[in-house]
């Protein structure tokens, strides 16, 4: 699923690892769903949100999804 | 909130439990009078063993491990642990056709075919009853 985490993170001055730790995840999970090859659970996406405080709709975009 | 989807194992689960298979390989290769086999099965199993509890610098022996699982990681493990599944299940069919082909009764791969199948249909209950 498309998502803007990647430009949230790094507008935030975050590594992957930083944002990987903070959602008590992996790495290789951020980075994943970044390149748009994962999409994550509902909890994740929404604590990814509020990590950000966006909506979720403004940080993954259904609309783009490779398998809607 | 809870972003785990599944409990994370110990990092020293899957190094005791190659060891253990070790342990269990070289007590089976000991009885049946292999004592080199018994001896390099013990040492394989422990050296991977000692592998995995050594390697945790690295992401895919914690996602082995269990200890760096997340719900990437339990994904990533169910399509590979399918994918395996899928492999053994041609391979037994396979093997089947090659038994029966040399006019023999297909044993033991019969047997496992018609395990793996009733495993299946049975997991597939559960899961669908527990919802």
């Amino acid at each position: 699923m498309h998502n803007v985490v990647r430009a949230l993170r790094l507008e935030r001055g975050l590594s992957q690892q930083e944002l990987a730790e903070a959602m008590a995840v992996s790495r290789q999970t951020i980075n994943s769903i970044e390149r748009d090859r994962y999409t994550p659970s509902l909890p994740l996406a929404i604590a990814l949100a509020r990590f950000f405080g966006l909506p979720v709709e403004e940080v993954f975009d259904g609309n783009h999804d490779e398998h809607p | 909130m809870e972003t785990m989807t599944n409990i994370p194992r110990s990092r020293w689960f899957l190094p005791l439990f190659s060891t253990a298979l070790g342990v269990a390989f070289f007590v089976a290769f000991w009885l049946g009078d292999e004592r080199g086999s018994a001896w390099f099965s013990l040492a394989l199993m422990t050296g991977l063993g000692l592998a995995f509890l050594l390697g945790g610098r690295f992401d895919m022996v914690r996602g082995l491990r269990g200890d760096g699982r997340d719900e990437y990681w339990a994904r990533l493990d169910v399509h590979a642990t399918a994918l395996a599944g899928h492999v053994v299940i041609v391979a037994i069919i396979g093997m089947c056709l090659w038994e029966w082909g040399h006019g023999r009764d297909g044993s033991p791969y019969v047997q496992l075919g018609a395990l793996t199948g009733v495993a299946y249909v049975v997991a597939l209950a559960v899961l669908r009853w527990r919802g």
